[in-house]
């Protein structure tokens, strides 16, 4: 950086001090500029290229503390049991059923994915063709703010107030089971899901909404046939962001879910997902043990889940893109 | 209440690092483990600094086991155990430090089996909890203990980190048919504090679960225990666990490496004045001597 600018700057100098315009070197000013230009490419071509080399990272350094245990892990019992019992009792070997953790994943996502998603994007298409741009703005800083709660509080209001309503309704026996940690991740990823989807609303062209309307089509035509289809791809995109803020989150289902390791029989049982066994039991594992591996595994296994997730979406929008050209 | 639990120590960190800087021994004994024995920690790091010639302390909680890590780490002076420490810990010690754990016995503590105030039932045997936790145990609903009952027990329970859980499942799970020790049953909440537990608990009319002594609350109700079917049952008491009345009382310890340091070995014998035990004693276990 420094050589490029102070060069840039003799250069310059050189300019100012007497030669005339026509008479400057064009060549001494080029080459500085090139090499500017050149470094930041550079910059920017690392910065891009960071993010697949963090992720290379992070998979290695998962893989990595994991390897010792992929070749003696029992890998039917991780994937087919419930039994997860790290520290066994005396005498007894540990077992590292998985089936229970991943179940809790997948069920509370669901359900927040099912509160999220048609709220979120109900929410952004009130904000975007129906609300005042005065409202909109508003709804939006609050909508940022929301989403910017720390999720220790979002955990904090499952655990005190979701918890009890849930209970009192459903006549739940427990208040934390995988409706509220659901309810709680669905509203974690809302603010999400609404904030990205308005974005992708608002930059659909005027003239797609004038066209339609032209056309004689209702508010809820345009939406359904016009800014629906047009704004596919950023509206897919909210909808994973807020499915991944639910998958990854750890704090508000360690509070709100009931950490019990069962698969769920119904919507108010307590149950335990990934995240929250990696957050509870790591501190307790010594580095290196069979159960520090197995649960650098669960977090491979996370990885793993988010990746299908995206390859999947990626593969739909592709899907929906060549659909759409075709027609 | 976690979070109180966790801030307190904390605030023991800045105040002993307020007070190193004045001069007085800048080493800091660092005690960690036993999320049962975390009140009485802080409780002596609160009382022992402060003194010419004593180092500041600095406790924590995690659970029984992240202090033995901590200990097999090096990172940890002092273990807080509401536990024995295991063979294998004891080996991974000696391993890692190149000396061997030394045990001090500092009080014992009595686990209570906490219901629901609404709940009819006041007494259990030590069998019929075994048969309600463990994995295939017979019991799984309330009605089969009190017909005017109605639903499937909610069990509440620490998690597996916990020394409340280990000794919890050796006392009440115990050894199965084949003679191995039993496992807890899937579909136990485990919750990561002791008052947690009583929280929970006093918000689920169908909920039992385990948790120290001294955490009772006007809002849960303990069941007397009995050692064996029809033998009678026995409330949780200090004098019952001392006596060894009680069935589930379990005793507590520290757990050093090696010889301890001038500092350390001061502290544990502060630990075993009478000013320690007081605090002991206050937290509501019942004291070593």
């Amino acid at each position: 950086m420094m050589p490029a600018s102070a060069r840039a700057g003799v250069t310059r100098g050189q300019t100012r001090s007497g030669r005339a315009t026509s008479l400057r070197s064009p060549r001494a000013k080029s080459r500085g500029l090139r090499l500017g230009e050149r470094l930041i490419e550079g910059f920017i071509v690392l910065c891009g290229w960071s993010s697949i080399l963090c992720m290379a990272a992070i998979f290695l350094f998962l893989v990595r503390e994991a390897a010792p245990v992929l070749t003696h892990l029992d890998w039917h019992e991780f994937f087919t049991s419930t039994r997860w019992i790290p520290a066994p009792a005396k005498g007894n070997p540990a077992h590292y059923g998985a089936l229970a953790l991943m179940v809790g994943t997948l069920t509370t996502t669901l359900v927040a994915m099912v509160v999220a998603v048609p709220s979120g994007l109900a929410a952004a298409v009130y904000l975007s063709e129906f609300a005042t741009r005065r409202v909109r703005e508003t709804f939006k800083v609050i909508i940022e703010l929301l989403a910017a709660v720390p999720s220790v509080v979002w955990g904090f209001l499952g655990l005190m107030v979701v918890g009890p309503v849930v209970s009192e309704l459903t006549g739940a026996p427990l208040g934390t089971n995988l409706l509220t940690g659901g309810l709680v991740l669905g509203l974690m990823s809302a603010p999400v899901i609404v904030s990205i989807s308005e974005d992708a609303l608002r930059a659909v062209p005027d003239s797609y909404r004038e066209a339609a309307l032209a056309l004689g089509a209702s508010k809820w035509d345009l939406v359904k046939r016009v800014l629906f289809p047009a704004a596919r791809n950023g509206l897919l995109a909210a909808c994973l962001l807020g499915l991944g803020r639910a998958v990854g989150e750890t704090m508000a289902v360690l509070l709100a879910t009931g950490h019990a390791n069962q698969v769920p029989h119904s919507l108010v049982d307590p149950v335990r997902t990934l995240t929250a066994a990696i957050a509870a039991e790591l501190g307790e594992a010594p580095r290196g043990s069979e159960h520090y591996r197995a649960l650098f595994l669960l977090g491979v296994v996370l990885l793993v889940f988010t990746f299908i997730i995206n390859v999947t979406a990626d593969l739909v929008i592709k899907g929906i893109r060549r659909k759409g050209e075709s027609t | 209440m976690g979070l109180v639990r966790a801030i307190i120590p904390m605030v023991l960190v800045l105040a002993a690092g307020c007070r190193a800087e004045r001069g007085v021994p800048n080493h800091t004994l660092s005690i960690k483990g036993s999320d049962t024995l975390v009140q009485v920690a802080t409780g002596w790091a609160e009382h022992y600094a402060g003194k010419p010639g004593r180092v500041p302390v600095n406790a924590s909680g995690g659970g029984s086991g992240v202090g033995i890590a901590g200990l097999i780490d090096g990172t940890v002076d002092i273990a807080t155990s509401s536990r024995e420490i295991r063979p294998r810990e004891r080996a991974a010690v000696l391993e890692h430090r190149g000396q061997a754990v030394q045990e001090h016995f500092i009080g014992s503590d009595a686990l209570a089996i906490f219901v629901h105030p609404s709940n009819p039932i006041d007494a259990l045997s030590l069998s019929q909890l075994g048969e309600i936790w463990s994995e295939g145990g017979t019991l799984t609903d309330w009605s089969q203990l009190d017909a005017s009952m109605r639903g499937r027990f909610v069990l509440i329970g620490r998690q597996n980190s916990s020394g409340t859980y280990d000794y919890f499942r050796e006392v009440v799970c115990g050894p199965g048919a084949d003679g191995k020790g039993r496992e807890f049953r899937g579909g136990v909440s485990e919750l990561s504090g002791s008052s947690e537990v009583i929280e929970k608990i006093a918000g689920a009319p169908l909920a039992l679960g385990y948790s120290g002594m001294g955490y009772r609350t006007p809002r849960v109700k303990w069941l007397a225990i009995a050692p064996k079917d029809g033998s009678p049952a026995v409330l949780p008491s200090a004098e019952g666990a001392r006596s060894g009345h009680y069935p589930l009382a379990r005793r507590l310890f520290l757990y050093t490496v090696g010889e301890p340091t001038p500092a350390s070995r001061a502290f544990l014998e502060w630990v075993l004045s009478d000013e320690g035990q007081e605090i002991v004693a206050r937290e509501g276990y019942v004291p070593a001597r």
